[in-house]
């Protein structure tokens, strides 16, 4: 049941008394896909019933991280070979420097968990999970740009204008909720150099703007005018809506407009929400070893270790596409000084959210995403000195990681060249990326469509193939 | 849709023997399920069979045929969609579709009736039909009826009786001006028995300005207007003079065919005015992508397909877009025809990169009605002085020729203009000379540099505001390879604007060089004059995009004479008199500058001998320091005027427009629709399928938009009037406002659109009338009552067996409620504002420094057509009413029914505050009883008087409120202290509290937010 939208029971006990069944029936159909996601949705068994994707806006650097290039320690300094790079374009930044001296990562790597995953040391707390994640080494995309890039993740487009990935979830699927959107979106703000974020990175685009995502905030009202009035109580607002609903009501009975009857489903639905919307960002329940689990961060709202606390009991209530933005990953320069912040802030709350689903049973059907835009390129955008370097967008690979949902865990997926500058094995896009979360989902990408403008769009575009190595 | 179709066709008692309509009924199954693969785009697929063209649908592909017209039995088609061997069934699985038992049996039955053709109705003109006949004859108003009247009777309804007079003038005032009737509107019109009172009504608010705003907000989502401009940075733009063009010809009831033209390609008009380019900010109000590091050529692409796209929804009703990458799968549009109409909106002299901040090229200087206004008072001043100067010749030619003999006589006297100069260093400037506080312009100030230098070095830098280094970052004039170079750098490589003079200096002698720079940001803003001659600049790089300040930290350089750029530039030779100007100086002044006489000895000339740059420079110091002081104060007074003009223009906001760029631009076809993969070139033109550009019309843009207003143009009028109706009706006679194309919706009265469409183009495009008629119909003026029997044959109410009844847009939910308040200003047009929005809602998702700061006063509750928009963060309660998004074209109008909406009416402080007025007019205006006052207060909401039931539950809810204030000033006070105005103190806040509660709900009411 989608409770942005009127609920079907309620719908009939608000109109058996004067709609015939004929009339009951098509109303029904009309809005067939509004109460609970598309008939025929999944379309086939899901692993997993919800995503919780946590975007590094800005774009984490795969050669620092997860890409493990020990053969470039005799590079440094050198020009990257043309060899590699083969005339491929550069970003305006970096497209006039005189040298492309390669730059390898100052951190050390180790073989981690059972897998022998290779992680950076900068992630000392994903590495104890290591064998509960999936390394995807291997995936590209085709902009160059943060908008552009971030919009085609969120969208499977780069131009704006396109529903979101957490839209076209919630559009096939409903939520599981009784009184929370079934898409809901959390921002923080990261140490390094932050990008703009844009509302439309989590709108419906071309779908009803109901399935758009909803934004809980840190300051004011974790939802948008949640709150009463100062001065207005609980009680007057109790007494509100009952004499509003009478209102509404009489006008029902009159006019039979059925749009009526939805309008005060939805208000005793905003009334709901201004208890459990509190109820769920209020973390003072939340035992001690919670906050230990998520890291000394985890007590300041807003953060993203907060908001990891939240993805959880967002989780926990049955929200079906949860989605952090941590932005501060754009290290054109300082690379080292950081990315070693963002980690600090990022690390332990990424790897306490898979511990924490799996011991509450949760991690086998929660998709787990974790990733940025574009990967980092391996010369140095800048001077490069013994300990500091920079790194300019690079889209031709990078990393991300899941977890859950049906994700084979312990993996580590694709390779890239001795340079991470191009992809030797299994590339993966964007859109394949899209299709194997949806495929968890139990939704055929190539099935959850929408016609606007005489085309029948998809999130996957024209493209995408489930990655079934991914998949356990 | 088709599901409902077919609900109303499994309706009709018989259907099975229905004659099948291959438009109405046949193409869109194959449209939607085949076209596919088996469409416009199959042969450049290699797939034999199409099936969008009846040749080839019908013809013998090596002894079988898809279609044998009359068997059924014997058409492939059908086998192979019936079949039950799952590798041969069509469509495949993999393609999504999958044809339902009901239009399989409508297939079959249309080959059994012969397989019929029709070319795609919208792609043929329309043919005015004649009236329908119908049974009820009396019920008709206008000829919109006939045709609304003979579908109902065909399916066996009946019309609705006519609404309440209360219901239909608030019907009538919120689809006309936006805004619901006031109490003493409704009571005019009740009063009013006579039988043209609704008409006298309905004309009273065509001609409301009002109208125009109304008007303009749908028009401003389509031509998805904004005030930033989209993407990362999403800095300021400055469009609403476009917005304000737009309100201005609506209320003028500009022709709409006239509004057409000029948004399209008003600059190409002859003697284009100001107002015409202005229009044209139409096709410019796309995003712009400023982001570092983009490349440009990919996104002087995505403007031009934004264009085409915008074009072609809002006038031909066309996805154009779709064939941008490949021919297009459902309508007959080829990739090439997409490029050929792309060629005429691709010679725009722009660049893919845009400013940072504010309008990027090209642009007009748009004063407004105001300025404008000022600017011809100033003109008119500064005449009259020159009448004072002209009147006191006499006195001054006798002052004059005095002067003159005691100039001859004296001292050396020196003339320099002396009007906004910023500093000066007057005789010899050491070389390396810096002053921090001279010069602090940046890339959008207009500034002027003067100076005497003898060079003997050929790169070296003149002067300049520039960091110490190679490739420095700030502006500069030097000289490159012997050349002089003005240059204003942020980036070296790609942010910079870099000219240089087609010709050396010579080197090694005096020369008097001036460069002026008017803060266009681009080549064509430098002048450079060499000895008071300007000398001819070719352009070496102009892609100067940002400031130099940068996130608000200000760019600290002290100007330098000689100097900057590094060390290797370092001029060798002498300078002198070295002037800075923070404006443009003239040719003329230039050109005085550079005489190098003092006034002595040019006084020492004879008249005759003297240049006219040397008898200005005269004529300028007598005026200024010598002339009788009648003349030297006009003219000191037109100094001052002068300066004022200049500061007066410099506040004009400047507008977006097109323009033609002076060398014809090329345009390619892009493979894969891809900025760096260009093909075959294209000639502009126009697709194939639709008729040819009107004989004489130019194949260029003005051509185009001639052709898209043409009387054979089948499309624009009729998408336009679809448009309208679907405002005024809730949903359009063709669903697919935006797609008319062959997966678009089959109109549910076609023959109605093609009337509206002929009467609107015969009726001289006059929008107002078209509207009227719409608005005066019977079928508008029935009740929105909905029986269950009604409802459920109809839901979508497509066959308008009832009037209108729709959840206003967002825009009107906000400017009803602050109407109803007495709140909303009834100022038209100025720049967009700001009003109440929560607290870091840019903060926490933009970069560093963009603010919102809250207007103040009236300007918080001016008509939300008027609010701030940014692209990136939409304003929230816009956004939580279904309001398009403003990022691309949006005409289709959507509505949602969800709990933030909920939240947002009943605790987002512009309503909180709206009722709060509505409560103190309650007290006011509407007597002493409660039952008057809550009776007052319904009616402001909902523009009727409750029932006898509602009055029962709003008394009962003004007592508890009353008891709910009781005793809590505390409470009171907390309540009624939200929003910016204060309220009147005389009323009892206690009363007030409770009184605003009311008011609250009944601005929440499913009525106060709906149009019934």
């Amino acid at each position: 049941m989608n409770p942005l939208e009127m609920t079907r029971r309620h719908f009939f006990s608000r109109t058996s008394k004067g709609i015939g069944v004929a009339a009951l029936s098509s109303l029904l159909n009309r809005d067939a896909q509004a109460s609970g996601g598309l008939p025929g949705l999944p379309h086939f068994a899901p692993k997993a019933k919800r995503v919780i994707y946590l975007f590094q806006h800005g774009a984490p650097s795969q050669l620092d991280l997860f890409d493990y290039k020990p053969g470039l320690t005799k590079a440094r300094g050198k020009d990257l070979p043309e060899s590699v790079r083969m005339g491929q374009r550069l970003t305006g930044m970096t497209a006039y420097q005189a040298t492309f001296p390669t730059a390898p990562s100052v951190f050390k790597f180790e073989p981690r968990g059972q897998s022998g995953m290779v992680l950076s040391e900068l992630l000392p707390h994903l590495s104890k999970v290591a064998d509960e994640i999936t390394l995807m080494r291997s995936l590209h995309t085709d902009a160059i740009n943060h908008d552009p890039a971030v919009t085609f993740f969120q969208t499977g487009f780069q131009l704006a204008g396109r529903p979101s990935i957490g839209s076209w979830i919630a559009y096939g699927l409903g939520t599981l909720s009784e009184d929370l959107p079934a898409f809901v979106v959390m921002v923080s703000q990261g140490k390094g150099n932050a990008q703009a974020l844009a509302d439309r990175q989590w709108s419906s685009g071309f779908l009803p703007s109901k399935y758009a995502g909803v934004k809980f905030r840190a300051g004011g009202d974790p939802v948008l005018y949640l709150s009463d009035p100062d001065g207005y109580e609980r009680a007057a607002r109790r007494r509100f809506l009952d004499d509003l609903g009478k209102l509404n009501d009489l006008k029902l009975a009159d006019q039979q407009d059925p749009e009526i009857s939805t309008r005060i489903a939805q208000y005793e639905m905003a009334f709901r929400m201004q208890a459990s919307v509190p109820e769920l960002t209020d973390l003072s329940k939340e035992p001690e070893r919670v906050f230990e689990m998520y890291g000394p961060d985890s007590r300041k709202p807003g953060s993203y270790a907060a908001n990891c606390i939240l993805a959880r009991r967002l989780a926990e209530r049955g929200v079906r596409f949860i989605q952090l933005f941590h932005r501060g990953w754009d290290q054109h320069n300082n690379l080292p000084r950081d990315i070693r912040l963002q980690c600090e802030q990022t690390d332990q709350p990424s790897a306490a959210l898979i511990q924490d689903l799996k011991q509450r049973g949760m991690l086998e059907d929660t998709v787990i995403v974790w990733g940025g835009e574009f990967g980092r390129t391996v010369y140095s955008q800048g001077t490069l000195t013994e300990d500091n370097y920079g790194r300019d967008h690079h889209p031709r690979c990078f990393a991300m990681w899941a977890a859950g949902g049906g994700f084979k865990p312990g993996t580590t997926y694709g390779e890239t060249d001795d340079f991470s500058y191009n992809i030797a094995r299994d590339p993966m896009d964007v859109h394949d990326l899209h299709a194997t979360v949806l495929h968890c989902l139990g939704v055929d990408h190539l099935r959850l469509t929408y016609k606007f403008q005489g085309r029948h769009y998809r999130l996957t575009d024209i493209q995408g193939r489930v990655i079934r190595d991914l998949l356990s | 849709m088709m599901r409902l179709f077919l609900l109303l066709l499994l309706a009709i008692p018989g259907w099975a023997e229905r004659v099948v309509e291959f438009n109405r009924d046949v193409r869109p199954i194959l449209s939607d399920n085949c076209f596919g693969c088996h469409g416009p785009d199959a042969t450049a697929k290699k797939i034999p069979l199409r099936l969008d063209s009846e040749a080839a649908a019908k013809s013998d592909l090596g002894g079988r045929r898809a279609i044998v017209e009359g068997d059924a039995a014997s058409s492939v088609l059908i086998k192979r969609i019936t079949t039950e061997q799952k590798g041969l069934r069509m469509p495949p699985l993999a393609s999504g579709h999958t044809l339902t038992a009901e239009q399989i049996g409508t297939l079959k039955l249309w080959i059994g009736q012969g397989a019929k053709w029709q070319k795609h109705w919208a792609f043929l003109a329309p043919v005015k039909p004649a009236l329908p006949k119908v049974k009820d004859a009396k019920w008709p108003v206008n000829a919109l009826d006939y045709f609304i009247l003979d579908r109902l009777e065909r399916e066996g309804l009946r019309p609705s009786p006519e609404a309440s007079k209360e219901t239909l003038i608030r019907r009538v005032s919120i689809d006309l001006t936006g805004l619901p009737a006031t109490p003493a509107e409704v009571d005019a019109f009740l009063n009013d028995n006579s039988a043209e009172a609704y008409e006298r009504v309905v004309d009273r608010l065509l001609a409301s300005s009002r109208y125009g705003e109304r008007m303009a907000i749908r028009w401003l989502d389509g031509a998805r207007y904004a005030d930033t401009n989209g993407y990362q940075f999403d800095g300021e733009r400055t469009m609403w003079r476009w917005r304000d063009w737009v309100i201005q010809a609506f209320n003028s009831n500009m022709r709409f065919d006239r509004f057409t033209l000029e948004q399209i390609a008003g600059d190409m008009l002859p003697g284009a005015t100001m107002y015409q380019k202005i229009a044209t900010g139409f096709n410019r109000n796309h995003r712009g992508n400023t982001e570092d590091g983009i490349i440009p050529e990919e996104y002087a692409v995505e403007y031009v397909v934004d264009r085409l796209e915008t074009t072609s929804a809002m006038f031909m009703g066309m996805t154009l877009g779709c064939a941008r990458c490949h021919n297009h799968k459902y309508d007959p549009i080829t990739q090439k025809e997409f490029y050929q109409v792309f060629a005429y909106f691709n010679n725009v002299p722009e660049s893919g990169r845009a400013m940072k901040y504010g309008n990027s090229p090209p642009l007009v200087a748009a004063p407004t009605p105001d300025q404008q206004a000022a600017l011809a008072a100033l003109d008119a001043k500064i005449a009259a002085e020159d009448a004072v100067i002209a009147r006191h010749s006499k006195e001054a030619h006798k002052a004059r020729v005095a002067w003159e003999a005691k100039l001859r006589s004296g001292e050396t006297v020196n003339w320099a203009p002396e009007v906004m100069l910023d500093a000066s260093f007057p005789g010899d400037v050491p070389v390396g000379t810096e002053k921090a506080d001279a010069a602090q312009f940046d890339i959008e100030d207009r500034f002027s540099f003067s100076g005497w230098f003898l060079a003997d070095c050929s790169d070296c830098s003149l002067l300049s505001r520039m960091s110490e280094s190679a490739k420095a970052k700030g502006f500069g004039l030097h000289l490159v390879g012997g050349k002089l170079a003005p240059q204003v750098i942020n980036v070296w490589e790609t942010d910079a604007t870099k000219t240089e003079a087609e010709t050396p200096l010579e080197l090694n002698r005096w020369h008097h060089i001036a460069w002026t720079y008017d803060g266009s940001k681009m080549a064509v803003g430098h002048t450079l004059y060499v000895d008071g001659k300007p000398v001819a600049l070719k352009t070496g790089q102009d892609n100067l995009y940002r400031p130099f300040r940068n996130a608000g930290a200000v760019y600290k350089q002290p100007f330098r004479v000689g100097a900057g750029a590094g060390k290797d530039m370092r001029f060798r030779g002498q300078i002198k008199d070295v002037r800075s100007y923070s404006r443009v100086l003239t040719a003329e002044e230039v050109e005085s500058l550079a005489v190098g006489l003092p006034l002595n000895r040019i006084a020492a000339k004879p008249e005759a001998q003297r240049t006219p740059a040397e008898r200005r420079q005269m004529d300028w110091y007598f005026l200024d320091h010598a002339a009788p002081e009648a003349t030297r104060k006009a003219w000191a007074r037109q100094v001052v005027l002068r300066q004022d003009r200049e500061r007066l223009e410099r506040t004009f906001p400047s507008s977006m427009v097109m323009a033609e760029s002076a060398a014809p631009k090329s345009t390619f076809l892009l493979a894969r629709g891809q900025y760096d993969k260009p093909g075959e070139k294209v000639e502009p033109g126009v697709p194939a399928s639709l008729p040819p550009l009107p004989s004489g019309a130019p194949n260029n843009r003005l051509g185009f938009g001639q052709w898209l207003v043409d009387a054979s143009n089948p499309l624009t009028a009729r998408v336009t009037m679809n448009r309208y109706w679907q405002g005024v009706f809730g949903v359009g006679l063709v669903k697919t406002v935006e797609d008319f194309g062959l997966q678009g919706e089959w109109p549910s009265h076609p023959e109605l659109l093609d009337w509206l469409a002929i009467e609107f183009r015969e009726g001289g495009w006059d929008l107002k009338a078209m509207l009227k008629q719409m608005v005066m119909s019977a079928a508008y003026r029935q009740s929105s009552k909905a029986s269950p029997e009604l409802l459920g044959r109809d839901p979508e109410n497509r066959l308008l067996a009832r009037g209108p009844r729709f959840r206003m847009p967002a825009e009107m939910v906000r400017d009803s409620a602050l109407h109803a308040a007495g709140l909303l200003t009834a100022r038209i047009g100025g720049p967009s504002v700001k009003p109440y929005q929560p607290e870091g809602l840019w903060k926490e998702l933009i970069m560093q420094d963009m603010e919102y700061v809250q207007s103040k006063g009236d300007d918080l509750y001016r008509r939300s057509l008027y609010t701030f928009w940014k692209r990136t963060v939409a304003p929230p309660m816009m956004a939580n009413f279904d309001s398009a998004l403003r990022e691309a074209c949006t005409v289709r109008e959507n509505r949602t029914n969800t709990p933030l909406q909920a939240l947002n009416l009943m605790n987002d402080v512009t309503f909180v505050e709206a009722a709060r007025f509505v409560g103190q007019r309650m007290m006011k205006e509407g007597g002493v009883e409660p039952e008057a006052r809550l009776r007052y207060g319904f009616r402001l909401a909902t523009g009727r008087a409750p029932s006898a039931k509602e009055a029962e539950v709003l008394r009962a809810n003004l007592q508890f409120h009353l008891d709910y204030f009781a005793g809590k000033p505390d409470r009171v006070t907390a309540y009624l202290k939200q929003g910016e105005t204060p309220s009147d103190g005389s009323l009892n806040p206690r009363e007030l509290a409770s009184y605003a509660s009311v008011a609250s709900l009944l601005l929440n009411l499913d009525e106060a937010i709906t149009k019934e």
